[in-house]
């Protein structure tokens, strides 16, 4: 499907988070809100009285508070203005950014502000991804958001001790990164030297899963601001161009990993970077893209998705992990921000996957930006049933 | 033996027997070690609600055993460090049965930090330094008065305090006559009223204190003139406005389950599964579903599939989750099984538990191999609910 940019181009012109914490009990929710609003105006050099419209989301009752964005209005700054409220489950912060992406190419507002948020700490985040499951029966079936499959897969292509090293090898990729970004929730100072020790020490949640391989749940909130090509050069020097964003949603099943080869399930992540990259002309996507921003809630999702989205034959992907290609200064780095597994105020986090990846093409990430020029990023979100989201950015408008 | 924040490893394990909460031993049968780098070995064995305690030289027959150096072990126990992080990078590590080691965390009470407690002296000491710093020199505007104090007792004494010029000036005598001079037969009933422990009608009423001269210079203008003392033992607790509000709340939800999920929750009390046909693909749906999401059309043919079948993918659950519908964290490990019941093919699986005891033999099917034969075990009383099936069983 043809995909061009409708009536107008848009940039990210301003970006502001919040430090991602359990422990953000100083603040309450307009009041984290009100953080990453703050420093997002400050970037862009803007007051509220600039922005047209806010678009806010975070993870459905997580909080279980209902309709947030009526209350979070002290947070926000939206009294007085259009105020879109999104929410679709593990994506949401990347489809915040695609709605405003959407809601300037249109020409409908000139500046829009996106907020992601949340504040896993206040509610039941095990409740909440258990109750989006079909109430009629599955919901007294499933628990959470845990599963070893993927490991099962892994270490059934490649062998028990290549895969439990990958996964740690990728875990210890993401701490090094995260100890850079003082954004970062979850950053233990670990080294390579502990992958046999955490690999035999690290407690089993389900599986092979182990609890150093899955992400936590944080408090944080992010915002970015979105201008039409005009207001951008105008406002900014240095704006990151949003080229294109691509959303595919798989049928609601449960399945949704899939765990037989010889019956495949629709991989979201891969029918999408596919689709992406080909309406783009993009043919070596792994060349192409300077920085990846992917949404890794456990590394054997991380492992088993880095060959779906570079569509990867073969070892290609454990070899881009074991050869450390993906670290800052490798031929891909993923995630210098130390990534979801790093940080995951849900709500906010396929947002902070856009934000950081911009502010790579920005060369202001801070000290965990990247040495050589970012010209070309992606990003990724991921939730729901095997749902994805990609959006791509751009240093020069010259695609 | 190191101290890290004034506290060491060993008064953590002196204290475990005053912190021992019998009420949380109550289904604790075992034996945990303790193996804190540098400092020595411990066992803690708990029986019958009770425990007790020894240093070891090896850890044998223990059900589970943590190591951690003694920073990391008393931090996490002092609340100084953040527990999460020192499990998870590796520095405070359980071996052995993680669940079992879990219930360490009801058997006691937390650490608090013994509290170093003033003495008179050091109160009376600390009183009468802070009151040049306490002086508010605004309200004393053409102010000139001399205050004395004479407390009694063994660890007494005897202070004037002045002001003059709106100046404040303290010496450790009696100078010539003061305006109003207090006096204490007990200088520790001077430290429990200035703390605010006695009222100074009690006081005096007792005979323990009177004042001489200008009472109610002592009485009206001493407070204006000086701020209130502060305890710094009680500055140790510190006060904030910061607070977490609790709540736990209970929902009545009831959902209407339409024609198609009816006729697969009505099978399952007549101890039937049912699926449903796409008739443009051929897939069996499982449970049934209005409509076939990929190929949109609707899905009208009913098969009854089963009961028995194979295990495809299991899931083993070790991580207490807690189950959002009871509260009740589910007894771990438990096995959350993909079934292909016969009839069925490829992804058609329907996901239900094993028998708990049954984990360790179930082969999951991969390719073309298959996997363990499972049977359901069905409910003497079914209401038409996907727990109309207990759990699967091996079908031997």
């Amino acid at each position: 499907m043809a995909h061009q940019k409708k009536n107008r181009n848009v940039g990210i012109i301003g970006i502001g988070q919040t430090k991602h914490s359990s422990h953000r009990e100083d603040v309450n929710q307009p009041e984290l809100i009100h953080e990453a609003v703050s420093l997002a105006l400050k970037d862009a050099n803007l007051t509220m009285k600039d922005i047209d419209c806010v678009v806010h989301g975070n993870m459905e009752l997580f909080e279980m508070v209902h309709s947030p964005d009526l209350w979070h209005v002290l947070g926000t700054g939206a009294y007085g203005k259009d105020s879109i409220r999104i929410t679709t489950g593990g994506t949401v912060g990347a489809t915040l950014s695609c709605a405003s992406d959407n809601l300037v190419a249109s020409g409908m507002y000139d500046i829009v502000m996106a907020i992601g948020f949340e504040k896993l700490q206040e509610g039941h985040t095990t409740g909440g991804i258990t109750n989006m499951a079909c109430p009629l029966w599955f919901r007294k079936i499933q628990a959470g958001a845990l599963t070893g499959s993927s490991a099962y897969d892994v270490e059934r292509e490649f062998g028990l001790e290549r895969a439990d090293r990958a996964s740690l090898m990728y875990r210890i990729i993401m701490d090094k990164h995260a100890s850079l970004n003082p954004n970062a929730h979850r950053a233990f100072g670990l080294d390579f030297s502990q992958i046999d020790d955490l690999i035999r020490t690290s407690p089993k949640l389900v599986g092979e899963l182990k609890l150093i391989e899955m992400c936590s749940q944080s408090d944080g909130a992010c915002c970015v601001i979105y201008a039409c090509e005009k207001k951008a050069k105008e406002l900014s020097k240095i704006p990151v161009w949003i080229r294109d964003h691509i959303t595919v949603h798989k049928e609601e099943n449960f399945t949704i990993f899939g765990y037989d080869r010889k019956y495949p399930v629709l991989k979201t992540h891969k029918f999408a970077a596919e689709q992406l990259f080909k309406r783009n002309g993009i043919n070596d996507p792994l060349n192409y893209f300077d920085v990846f921003e992917m949404y890794d809630p456990a590394t054997w999702w991380a492992i088993d998705w880095i060959r779906d989205f570079f569509n990867l034959q073969g070892d290609e992907h454990l070899r881009l992990i074991e050869e450390k290609e993906i670290m800052i200064g490798g031929k891909m780095p993923i995630n210098p921000s130390g990534g979801v597994i790093g940080s995951n105020p849900i709500g906010a986090t396929a947002l902070v996957r856009v934000a950081e990846a911009a502010l790579q093409v920005r060369g202001n990430a801070g000290p965990h930006q990247i040495p050589t020029p970012v010209n070309h990023a992606l990003a990724s979100g991921f939730g729901g049933t095997m749902w994805t989201v990609m959006t791509m950015l751009e240093k020069e408008l010259n695609w | 033996m190191a101290e890290y924040w004034g506290v060491k490893v060993e008064d953590i394990f002196n204290t475990m027997k005053d912190r021992f909460r019998p009420e949380g031993a109550k289904d604790v049968d075992a034996v945990f070690g303790y193996d804190i780098a540098g400092e020595g070995k411990w066992k803690l064995t708990v029986k019958n609600n009770a425990m007790t305690l020894e240093k070891a030289d090896q850890l044998s027959g223990c059900i589970a055993t943590m190591s951690a150096d003694g920073e990391t072990f008393v931090g996490v126990n002092t609340g100084k460090v953040d527990a999460t992080n020192a499990f998870m990078s590796g520095k405070f590590k359980v071996e052995g049965d993680m669940g079992a080691f879990g219930k360490t965390g009801k058997l006691f009470r937390k650490f608090v930090l013994a509290k170093k407690e003033m003495t008179t002296k050091e109160y009376l000491a600390d009183m009468f330094a802070t009151i040049v710093p306490r002086f508010k020199a605004r309200e004393a505007e053409g102010l000139e008065a001399s205050f004395g104090f004479d407390l009694g007792g063994p660890d007494g004494g005897k202070w004037t305090v002045f002001i003059k010029d709106k100046v404040c000036t303290v010496t450790e005598t009696i100078e010539g006559k003061p305006t109003v001079t207090l006096e204490f037969n007990d200088a520790r009933d001077y430290v429990d009223f200035i703390l605010g422990k006695i009222d100074a009608q009690s006081i005096l009423a007792a005979g323990k204190a009177s004042a001489k001269g200008d009472i109610n210079m002592m009485a009206s203008k001493w407070p204006i003139l000086f701020e209130k003392y502060k305890d710094p033992m009680a500055g140790a607790v510190q006060e904030q406005e910061l607070l977490v509000l609790k709540k736990t709340i209970s929902l009545n939800e009831k959902f209407s389950t339409g024609p198609i999920m009816g006729k697969f929750l009505k099978g399952l009390k007549e101890k039937k599964i049912f699926a449903n046909r796409c008739p443009e693909c051929g897939r069996l749906q499982l449970p049934p579903r209005e409509v076939c999401a990929e190929c949109r059309v609707r899905a009208g043919e009913f098969v009854e599939v089963g009961p028995k079948g194979e295990v495809r993918y299991m899931d083993v659950v070790y991580y207490a989750m807690p189950d959002p519908l009871t509260g009740v964290a589910r007894e771990t490990p438990y096995g959350s099984i993909f079934i292909r019941l016969d009839g069925c093919k490829g992804n058609e699986t329907l996901p239900h538990f094993i028998r708990k005891d049954q984990i360790e033999k179930i082969q999951r099917g991969w390719n073309e191999k298959k996997g363990t034969r499972v049977r359901p075990v069905w409910e003497e009383k079914r209401i038409g609910d996907i727990w109309d099936i207990k759990y699967f069983e091996i079908d031997e």
